[in-house]
């Protein structure tokens, strides 16, 4: 069988074996895999959409595409102008809400 | 803010999408169908990917977006999909992971192609197998149904019959108004059912088919065998009121025949409007469907009152374990509507001052129409039984308009019960409604499709015939209490606002009208409406435009 010796060798992310898996990854894993990161997010979109924060969103959205003009707008930026406005936004009662259902978790999951 | 714009359209793919499906077709489609996880609530989303935390192939990232290579498989975060597109030469199109939409490497943004929101929608569909009858919530059992289509419309907007009877001016009429306005003498605590005359005297379907003969009052004679007809008496009432005779009018053979087939409404006593117009409906339904075999093979009820004011309403009740959605239809001659008491109060977005000017807690009309249509959770209590998990599980229910009538009566329940007193009280606050009204969010293809995100999904048997623009032009009103009050309506005569209490009429502003308390409103369809103006803009119109001026005098 021949191979092409002129073929560039297959990118390889880099494996970085002494690479412990931050607090963060850890976290993030366990909540995954338990199946209680898609009830957070299932909770959070409920709330968001509750106290109005979606709809404010949605015209944050609007106002800006009507700015731009509608063709010269793409998701990724609708992304970058909303995200801090978003984060910034979100009602204090959410925040706690989800925070007390993280530490719930993160007791129970025993890290 | 354009208006123009369909409920779905297909936008152009980008060279890159369009290049991709040159060369793979839906074959990528059709792989990644295996790879999708649907929710219940209509979410979609990639996985069973080799690991459960995909990760960023240049940068190991997991945070943010994450795009699945619709070629390679290689995931990908915002920032590196245009590296891996640089990388890899045509590997241009790819998935968000979390949401299951298309997006353009090279274009960096999001991209729409129906053929791929067609296998996202028919994952979702897959899973009910033990629906044998294939899936209600694609198809349409009832496409069959032969819809209230365009050829209906033009028979009822034949005006040349009552073009005749405009043309030829009554020289007794003491003014130039519009013709059919008249006053309708309170008989006794009648005021619900003058007002509902008013609005049904020039309901344009309604009043043409009256006007242009569409009751055969000779044929009926022979027929009917108790000489009591509800349609025949509301064919005087309209030769009455459109004779020109500006003096008002006694609708008594008419009570008299609707106490007859209301018995248990038949007294002095006040009564409910809509109530009434339920009852004069489906008295006309009665007679007209007796006299002749007036109904089509599907079941479309022939009658004038059907005719005008029945539309479709399909509700949806979906099994929050499986996903799996039963539909039905429901015939309907109006929509009753809750009011929107607005759950928005400014304080709850975050340290946010509150907006002397926002209309945050004003109820109207769309909202009651959102509250109609939005999901709603049924409680544990009102589990209902899914045919697929074979047993009762929380549901939630949606309600949509799945055709729409030629007039729309719109009732605002203004009452509230409550249990726990065992008492009953008007609601009296303040409802905004528009003049023109656009049902096009509350149809079923809208509700239906919204609930599935942002897909481009064709709608089996969607209604592209019948328009969704309406124009009101009557509205009853009420003022007092749930036992003692008065109706009065609102009606709109090219573009002009006549107020009919009882006997006497006057040209009022719109101001008034928009202050007024709405109870039941009537819509019709915009184009049905612009011809009825045409027929009354023969007459000129009132030279003077005083407000308040009568044109009846007292009884």
């Amino acid at each position: 069988m021949r191979t092409s010796i002129n073929r560039p060798p297959t990118p390889v992310a880099e494996e970085d074996e002494d690479h412990q898996p931050t607090l963060q990854e850890i976290i993030n894993i366990k909540l995954i895999e338990s199946g209680e990161k898609e009830r957070l997010k299932e909770l959070l979109r409920e709330r968001l959409i509750e106290c109005g924060w979606r709809d404010e969103m949605k015209a944050l959205c609007r106002a800006f595409a009507r700015k731009k003009g509608r063709n010269n707008v793409t998701v990724d930026d609708l992304v970058q102008v909303i995200t801090p406005k978003g984060r910034a936004s979100v009602p204090d009662s959410v925040k706690a809400e989800l925070l007390q259902r993280i530490r719930t978790f993160l007791a129970s999951a025993s890290i | 803010m354009s208006t123009g714009n369909p409920s779905y359209t297909n936008p152009k793919p980008c060279k890159h999408l369009a290049d991709y499906k040159l060369r793979h077709g839906l074959s990528g489609y059709r792989s990644l169908q295996k790879l999708l996880k649907t929710t219940p609530n209509g979410r979609t989303s990639v996985e069973k990917l080799d690991t459960k935390i995909p990760r960023c192939n240049s940068c190991n990232g997991f945070q943010g977006r994450l795009y699945f290579c619709l070629i390679c498989s290689s995931v990908s975060c915002s920032d590196h999909t245009l590296l891996h597109s640089q990388s890899e030469n045509g590997h241009d199109v790819a998935v968000d992971i979390e949401r299951a939409e298309l997006y353009c490497c090279v274009c960096c943004d999001q991209v729409y192609d129906p053929d791929f929101d067609k296998a996202v929608m028919s994952k979702h569909f897959m899973g009910s197998p033990r629906n044998k009858n294939g899936d209600e919530s694609i198809g349409e059992r009832l496409v069959k149904r032969r819809r209230l289509g365009s050829s209906v419309v033009e028979e009822l907007v034949d005006l040349r019959k009552s073009k005749q009877l405009v043309s030829m001016r009554d020289r007794r009429a003491k003014s130039c108004y519009p013709f059919g306005l008249r006053g309708l003498t309170n008989l006794g605590s009648t005021c619900f059912m003058n007002s509902v005359l008013q609005a049904l005297l020039h309901a344009p379907p309604f009043r043409n088919y009256f006007l242009s003969e569409g009751h055969n009052r000779e044929a009926c004679r022979k027929r009917s065998v108790n000489r009591l007809c509800l349609p025949c008496d509301i064919d005087d009432i309209f030769s009455a009121v459109f004779s020109g005779d500006r003096a008002p009018y006694s609708p008594a053979q008419f009570l008299y025949s609707w106490w007859q087939h209301s018995s248990n409404l038949a007294s002095y006593q006040q009564q409910d409007a809509h109530e009434f117009f339920i009852s004069v409906l489906d008295g006309i339904h009665e007679k007209e469907s007796k006299s002749s075999n007036r109904n089509r093979d599907n079941g479309d009820c022939l009658c004038i009152a059907h005719k005008v004011f029945s539309g479709l309403l399909r509700s949806d009740v979906t099994c929050m374990t499986c996903g799996f959605t039963s539909t039905t239809y429901d015939p309907c001659v109006d929509i009753s509507l809750d009011l929107d008491t607005n759950n928005l109060s400014p304080k709850n977005t975050a340290n946010k001052p509150i907006k002397p000017n926002e209309n945050s807690s004003m109820s109207t009309l769309l909202g009651c129409l959102d509250l109609f249509t939005r999901q709603e959770k049924l409680g544990s209590d009102q589990k209902l039984y899914c045919r697929n998990c074979q047993e009762r599980r929380d549901s939630v229910k949606q309600m949509s308009i799945r055709r729409l009538p030629l007039v729309l009566c719109l009732h605002i329940k203004r009452f509230e019960h409550s249990p726990v007193r065992r008492m009953s009280r008007k609601i009296d606050r303040y409802l905004h409604f528009p003049f023109s009204l656009d049902m096009t969010p509350y149809l079923s293809s809208s509700i239906v499709r919204n609930r599935f995100g942002n897909r481009i999904f064709a709608f089996e048997g969607e209604e592209s015939d019948i328009s969704t623009e309406f124009e009101i032009f009557a509205v009853v009103t009420h003022a007092g209490t749930l036992e003692s009050g008065h109706y009065v309506t609102y009606l709109r005569l090219s573009n002009q606002w006549y107020k009919c209490d009882d006997a006497w009429i006057t040209e009022v502003d719109e101001g008034m009208v928009r202050a007024s308390q709405c109870y039941v409103m009537f819509y019709v369809q915009k184009t049905l409406y612009h011809k009825a103006n045409e027929d009354l803009s023969c007459l000129p119109i009132s030279p003077r435009r005083d407000t308040f001026l009568p044109i009846a005098g007292c009884c």
